[in-house]
């Protein structure tokens, strides 16, 4: 009872709300003040002695890799967890957060990489969940309304109080869960990957609102993945590595070079434009293919034609939207075509399973790991067999040995980090289990794989070693169609780029000859003069020739990354 | 006489696929039309078509009722209050001319009864009775606790009066399993040298009757008797004491008299049963309710009418066919 | 793959680190199984001490018995449910199953003439057990291909099968015909199927069989490895080719075989076939199956651990009564067993998701650990703070 009453009360003048954060931290002063944190899970040390501050009015991005202690000092702040030793100072004050609501109550408020909220309740009842507002005769509806309209005004975004969440785009969700912050008298906004299910539009929408909160008095805690991205917002930036803080910079001094070498304390980023390529028969061809939703009646991909030859690595770049993922279902056999023909080695697959197409050599590495590559309750072991298991077949029985034998040597060549095959795939950090998801595929003795969106969710460094991974394949004649969005990947890691954008091909360009700029106006649908829209950008036959040997195809390993300094700048 | 003609993968396989009902199972009904002085329709609303006990319920009600010259229609509420009341209401609407009732509960009928006596139409009962006189027509049942006594008497003699032995109980629910129990205690109790030293619940199910009866000779390896509480749990532990060799020394006693008991009895793997006269009193009940429907008036001086049940033994056993003794 | 993987030499860190201890695993289930085993030592160790009978050879044939029917349905109901699914149709098939066999035994009307034909003993057990795999395909075909919901389906066939037992036995037992005649040649059904080669009940030794096929199933063939993958990621399996409707049919006719199987195996026990019988076995088969570890969620469970659950469930129920507690009482110590199995179950998986969190923790350490020798070695270029 007295929490709603306290939210009414608090809610009643969301006008307020602004001038009193406002108040109650001018820009610049520090309102939050982590000191000498540490956590520590049994023997882990998550967390060794941060300090650090956040200010009022000010956006600070916290850099590190997965593991570095980002997401556990986003917890500490939180409320979620508490610090095994040091604490928290609020406008100077020591403070113990027990839990999120208490959290709440002083005003610091997260905003999750996955959404929090309910689809099926309409934006008000989302925004007010749990705190309703109660007048004389149960919810005060109409106040609720309000007070949310004036919320969304505010951040730019003037969706009706009565609108189904489930209605909303991706990206005016987003902003529903930071007018529900917001509507809690958030003074502190901790933002953890906001942009990473928003399309480029969107992601200017949200920096725009973000700006304004600032300007509010606001101050914005901001984790991202997204590395540009996250240096274009931030004032002010705070590297982790390991468990420490170990660079804090002004906005000023920082760029992505200095980021990415202080994160992974090496200059780690990649670069295969030089590596040697061969260049085959055409194995995987795909003509026309059109896709169509019965649902929506929407044609996510229409006419889209593209060939992958023996030894090429061919990037589709394409943002949100532009019918990649559907196209690379459809390729795989999840969904039926509406148009068009896709071989394999000249050979039709219409009316092939998946199953089917992954024997006839061709599987597709899945965009969303959890949902779609890894079977969560398994070994790795028994995941990397689980597209192969009939090749290894005796009459009734698997051969066991067979199997664990090519497990184990796939595990030992494509550098998956795992306390061996029996281990729970659980047990491993994103970028390995991508690693074992590719190796699944691998393990079928594929000509063609489908990657789509390989290095989602993946630290810079296992990036590196996934698509050195997929050259070194790609040198003995495998041929890759990998999906991104991420415009120095496209550039710096594959042979050919297919860009498209609302599901039709733009134009292809040559990574050694384009322009981050080019890539990212033709994703947005203008063909540049100087691209062809058919034509790989170079073939040889199928003896081919090496073009550049400057780096060497090494298998990969920790160390395995290209030292060539091209930051992908 | 119940031989199915179904070929019987075929019968599953149209259920599977179509999950149509099944073909000949509603068609009881198809009764004589017309004539007779009856030529209305009566609801016989029973308990479970699937026991033989109720089902000889059924086919005596039918066949008594058709003879009269009335169309049935039979559905059952597996003992159920709800679904009675659902299926009351629909003979109401139905504005049939007379229901002839196997009551769901003595509390919870009282209600729908009255319903029906409101609509007019008049209400017999068999089997049970309801908590509440000046509704129904007539209320018929079999004297349980009597059965109960003159089943136990009987088994005591075969026992020589002395000797431990255990308890099969029906479903707790049915009121009857404690009536049963109280009426094999009423005589039991008078001889000190008889002693129960077990009583386990198997629900009138003969598979339960045999797993407990199983369970109960691991306790007790020298029992001398069994009573059970149905003729289901007697024969269940009948199965139990056969394998265990000890059938020739356990002395066992059923009640209800249904085939299998019958069959027990004639061959002296079981004492006695007891037998409900089901069908005298099904048949009494239909022909009171023909009365009222075609005079108006009962027969009946008091609407309550307990009929003495029957002792089944070796003697009588080869006349008990389908609930019925061939005089 | 082995053509181009094979010259390849393990790097050097992945050798170390994929000798490590191959039991670490196994260790998990072995531990959920645990659970069980102890539940089963103690109610052993309990009623042993409460009444001497209780271990003695006669009881524990009785129990093995007993087990028996429930460990066989258990073990089918622990296919569906290794792929999320549930079976409610198991008991009613089970009714259904022995009714199709005690019609049988009574002969089969041939159609358009006045002819009885009837079955040998072991034609009739066959066509009794391919009544309930077809069930089971009615209820597979169901579910996989029109994507309705397993619970919904199968309880529905939990409806459809027991009326069939009703229209099948017409309101009566069939008892005596059960016993064949020898002039047509089809006798031994008891001789056979109650049974106790080596002193041991046949079905206990049906258990063993179906005990045996199954853990095979599951653990050495592609299909048990598609099962547990489509129970825990049914899209992961999918996009790895495995095909997920064939799976899941097929685990459904696996069910209905094994409820054909006790089917035959209770009414040649209890020498009838009644229309109650197996009523509510469902719930016996998928309690055995929660107490032996399995996840309702799918994906998680075993042979072992199911047929543990089944004699925890009989050694418990068995004990009661010979100990003596009130029957009353009986059926709410077996109910407070069952939650009591699946809470420490819940306890123990947010027990061990902390583990694997810590774990994940702990991992992306040493993953920084590494690079920062990495960096060392390289020539303390480290980005200062």
């Amino acid at each position: 009872m007295s929490p709603a009453e306290k939210t009414g009360a608090e809610s009643a003048a969301p006008a307020e709300t602004t001038t009193s954060a406002s108040a109650a931290g001018r820009v610049g002063d520090v309102v939050l003040r982590a000191v000498d944190i540490s956590k520590t899970y049994g023997v882990t040390r998550a967390l060794k002695g941060v300090n650090f501050d956040v200010r009022a009015g000010e956006v600070t991005v916290l850099f590190g890799e997965n593991g570095a202690g980002k997401s556990t000092l986003m917890k500490i702040l939180s409320g979620v967890e508490q610090p095994t030793a040091g604490h928290l100072e609020l406008d100077g004050e020591h403070v113990e957060l027990a839990s999120t609501s208490q959290a709440v109550a002083r005003g610091i408020s997260i905003i999750h990489q996955e959404l929090n909220l309910n689809a099926n309740l309409t934006v008000r009842d989302n925004i007010f969940l749990g705190r309703e507002i109660l007048g004389a005769r149960g919810i005060d509806y109409r106040r609720q309304a309000e007070i949310t309209r004036e919320l969304m005004d505010r951040l730019e975004e003037p969706v009706s109080p009565e609108t189904l969440v489930q209605d909303l785009r991706v990206g005016q969700q987003q902003i529903v869960e930071i007018a529900r912050a917001l509507s809690t008298d958030a003074r502190i906004l901790i933002m953890d990957e906001p942009t990473s299910a928003l399309s480029t539009s969107e992601v200017h929408v949200l920096f725009g609102i973000i700006r304004e909160l600032t300007r509010q008095g606001v101050a914005i805690v901001y984790i991202s993945h997204h590395l540009e991205e996250a240096i274009e917002i931030a004032d002010h930036a705070v590297v982790f590595r390991d468990g420490e803080l170990v660079a804090a910079e002004e906005a000023e001094h920082i760029d992505l070079p200095w980021v990415v070498r202080t994160m992974v304390g090496r200059d780690a980023d990649y670069d295969f434009r030089d590596r040697e390529r061969r260049h085959g028969e055409v194995a995987l061809s795909v003509q026309d293919v059109t896709v169509a939703d019965p649902s929506t009646g929407k044609v996510p991909v229409d006419h889209v034609s593209v060939d992958v030859r023996e030894g090429e690595i061919v990037c589709l770049f394409g943002l949100m939207g532009a019918g990649r993922t559907e196209l690379m279902e459809a390729l795989a056999g999840r969904d039926e075509l509406a148009g068009g023909r896709v071989t394999l080695d000249g050979e039709d697959l219409a009316g092939r399973g998946i199953g089917d197409r992954i024997a006839q050599g061709m599987g597709l590495v899945p965009e969303d790991r959890q949902r779609d590559g890894i079977v969560q309750l398994q070994s790795v072991g028994r995941n990397m067999a689980l597209a192969s298991l009939r090749t290894w077949v005796r009459g009734f029985f698997l051969r066991q040995r067979a199997e664990t034998l090519n497990v184990e040597r796939s595990i030992a060549q494509i550098g998956v980090k795992t306390e061996g095959s029996d281990a729970p795939i659980m047990s491993l950090s994103g970028g390995n289990q991508q690693k074992a998801v590719i190796g699944k595929m691998l393990l079928t003795d594929p000509r063609v794989v489908l990657l789509d969106e390989p290095t989602r969710g993946v630290d810079v460094g296992a990036k590196g070693e996934i698509f050195s991974l997929l050259f070194d394949e790609a040198a003995r004649g495998l041929g890759v169609l990998f999906v991104t969005s991420d415009v120095g990947e496209a550039m710096t890691a594959s042979h050919r780029i297919v860009v498209m954008s609302r599901g039709r091909v733009v134009c292809e360009l040559d990574p050694r000859r384009t322009s981050r700029d080019e890539i990212l106006a033709a994703a947005e649908g203008t063909v540049p003069e100087h691209a062809r829209t058919s034509a790989p950008a170079e073939t040889s036959g199928p003896a081919g020739h090496p073009e550049s040997t400057s780096s060497t195809s090494t298998t990969s390993t920790t160390s395995t990354t290209s030292t060539t300094n091209g930051a992908a700048s | 006489m119940r031989r199915t003609i179904l070929s019987t993968t075929a019968a599953i396989a149209a259920t599977g696929l179509a999950l149509t009902g099944c073909g000949g199972s509603e068609e009881s009904d198809a009764g004589s039309e017309g004539g007779g002085d009856g030529g209305g329709q009566i609801s016989i609303i029973t308990v479970d078509p699937s026991n033989p006990y109720w089902s000889a319920e059924i086919e005596t009600a039918e066949t008594v009722a058709e003879e009269m010259g009335y169309t049935t229609e039979t559905s059952a509420h597996n003992n159920d209050p709800d679904e009675q009341t659902r299926l009351m209401e629909t003979a109401i609407n139905d504005d049939v001319d007379g229901i002839l009732l196997d009551p769901a509960g003595a509390d919870e009928s009282v209600a729908i009864v009255q319903q029906a006596v409101d609509a007019g139409i008049p209400v017999s009962l068999v089997n049970a009775e309801i908590a509440e006189t000046g509704l129904a027509e007539a209320q018929i049942v079999s004297n349980n606790a009597q059965g109960a006594t003159i089943g136990a008497e009987a088994w005591a003699e075969a026992m020589e009066y002395e000797g431990t032995y255990v308890e099969l109980f029906g479903k707790p629910s049915d009121n009857n399993a404690q009536v049963r129990s109280d009426g094999f205690d009423g005589v039991l109790s008078q001889y000190p040298d008889l002693e129960k030293v077990g009583e386990e619940i198997a629900n009138w199910d003969r598979q339960e009757g045999q797993e407990k009866m199983e369970q109960l000779l691991s306790r007790y390896p020298d029992i001398d008797g069994v009573v059970a509480g149905n003729d289901e749990m007697a024969l269940g532990a009948i199965n139990a004491l056969e394998q265990e060799g000890m059938l020739d020394e356990v002395e066992v006693l059923g009640f209800d008299g249904n085939n299998d008991a019958a069959q027990a009895v004639a061959d002296g793997d079981m004492v006695a049963t007891v037998l409900q006269p089901i069908t005298e009193g099904t048949t009494q009940a239909m022909e009171v309710l023909d009365e009222v429907i075609r005079t108006g008036e009962s027969p009946l001086e008091d609407e309550k009418v307990a009929l003495d049940c029957v002792l089944i033994t070796e003697e009588n056993a080869d006349q008990l066919q389908d609930f019925s003794l061939e005089q | 793959m082995s053509t181009t993987t094979a010259q390849e030499t393990p790097a050097g860190a992945s050798t170390e680190t994929t000798r490590r201890p191959r039991f670490s695993f196994s260790l998990g289930s072995v531990l959920v199984e645990a659970r069980a085993l102890v539940a089963l030592a103690i109610i052993i160790v309990i009623f042993t001490a409460l009444n001497d009978n209780y271990l003695a050879v006669s009881n524990l044939t009785t129990i093995a018995k007993d087990v028996s029917f429930n460990a066989i349905l258990a073990l089918g109901m622990l296919m569906v449910i290794l792929n999320a699914g549930i079976d409610l149709s198991v008991g009613s098939t089970v009714g259904l199953t022995g009714a199709v066999a005690g019609n049988l035994f009574q002969g089969l009307d041939v159609p358009l003439t006045d002819a009885v034909m009837f079955p040998a003993t072991w034609v009739i057990v066959l066509i009794s057990i391919g009544v309930g795999m077809l069930v089971g395909l009615v209820n597979g075909l169901l579910i996989s291909r029109l994507n309705l919901a397993p619970f919904i389906v199968t309880l529905g066939m939990l409806y459809v099968g027991r009326g069939l037992t009703q229209v099948l036995l017409g309101g009566t037992n069939i008892t005596n015909d059960l016993r064949g005649q020898e002039g047509l040649g089809n006798t031994g059904f008891f001789e056979i199927f109650a049974s106790r080669p080596l002193g041991v009940p046949i079905a206990a030794w049906a258990m063993i069989a179906v005990a045996v096929a199954f853990s095979l199933l599951l653990t050495r063939t592609p299909f048990g490895r598609w099962l547990y993958s489509t129970g825990s990621n049914e899209r992961a399996a999918e996009l790895s080719g495995v095909p997920v409707k064939r799976v899941k049919t097929r685990i459904y006719v696996l069910t209905g075989m094994c409820a054909g199987m006790v089917g035959i195996l209770q009414i040649a026990n209890i020498r009838s076939s009644t229309a109650d019988l197996g009523d509510t076995y469902e719930l016996n088969a998928i309690a055995a199956v929660v107490i032996g570890g399995a996840a309702l969620s799918g994906g998680r469970g075993t042979v072992r651990g199911t047929v543990i659950g089944a004699f925890v469930i009989g050694f418990l129920s068995n004990g009661l009564v010979i100990v003596g507690v009130s029957p009353f009482w009986q059926t709410v110590i077996t109910g407070a067993v069952i939650i009591l199995a699946v809470a420490v179950d819940q306890i123990q998986q947010i027990v061990q998701r902390r583990r694997a969190q810590a774990r994940a923790v702990a991992e992306a350490r040493r993953v920084s650990e590494r690079a920062e020798r990495d960096r060392d070695s390289e020539g303390k270029e480290a980005a200062g703070v």
